[in-house]
């Protein structure tokens, strides 16, 4: 069965945006060896049975403690899987950074605006259109909370692509490879 | 004027300037880099963390981790 990880930074949604899309039929489980707990559900979506995974929250892919571990380590073992990063708009800039992480991973991603209520009144302005032209992957503004936005995203999921880091970096002018 | 995040002073407002080699790329996650504009929010006492705003965002830093990054401060 295909799987889709729901992966970003703590606090942007990752879990209100799982419990909108799985519904009741949750299980949460524990990955073996650590006592880090994540959430799994069964859904169609698009009319495929999909399994559906609330990653832990983890800031980068360099992991700093036991749940960004798992985070990494969910990644790394499913290479066939979509992955769905879920950026908190308001603070883009820190959850781009673990988009482009996971761009480089290769992984066939779509992007969720989560949050875009928060960034409209803090008067963050966001062109997502250029943002999905930049990265290469479906950018969809969502709501979560209000379950806005996610048919959009969910129907976006079929063009779900991995990105090209070359590309990206040729668009915006800089040189990869080089951090910080 | 130069100095540490770690000295920073409550309310006082800088650029990041230099940060350690050695964790650039475990605070980049959380939009921490070079050239970010950050405001010194709390100091916790007895050597606990110091929290800086970036971005709009509070973000807490362990005084080890402060002690590596250098701030130009404004003023």
């Amino acid at each position: 069965m295909k799987k889709v990880l729901l992966m970003g930074q703590s606090n942007v949604g990752k879990s209100v945006l799982f419990n909108r899309l799985a519904g009741a039929r949750v299980t949460e489980s524990n990955y073996p060896g650590t006592t880090v707990d994540f959430a799994k559900g069964r859904v169609r979506l698009n009319g495929e049975d999909v399994e559906i995974i609330d990653v832990p929250g983890t800031f980068s892919l360099e992991p700093k403690d036991r749940a960004e571990e798992v985070a990494v380590r969910m990644l790394e073992e499913e290479k066939e899987a979509l992955v769905v990063c879920i950026i908190d708009s308001s603070k883009i800039e820190r959850g781009l950074y673990l988009a482009l992480e996971i761009i480089e991973k290769g992984c066939p991603m779509v992007v969720a605006l989560n949050m875009w209520d928060v960034a409209k009144n803090s008067n963050v302005k966001i062109d997502a259109k250029k943002l999905e032209q930049i990265l290469g992957v479906p950018v969809v503004p969502t709501v979560a909370t209000r379950g806005e936005g996610l048919k959009e995203l969910v129907l976006r999921m079929k063009k779900a692509a991995p990105g090209e880091i070359e590309k990206i970096m040729e668009q915006v002018g800089g040189k990869s490879g080089t951090h910080g | 004027m130069e100095k540490k995040l770690s000295q920073m002073k409550y309310e006082e407002k800088g650029r990041i300037k230099e940060i350690d080699q050695s964790l650039r790329t475990k605070v980049a996650g959380m939009g921490i880099r070079e050239g970010k504009q950050v405001e010194m929010m709390t100091k916790q006492p007895i050597k606990g963390p110091v929290v800086v705003s970036i971005d709009r965002t509070n973000t807490s830093l362990g005084l080890g981790l402060a002690d590596k990054i250098i701030v130009e401060v404004e003023g």
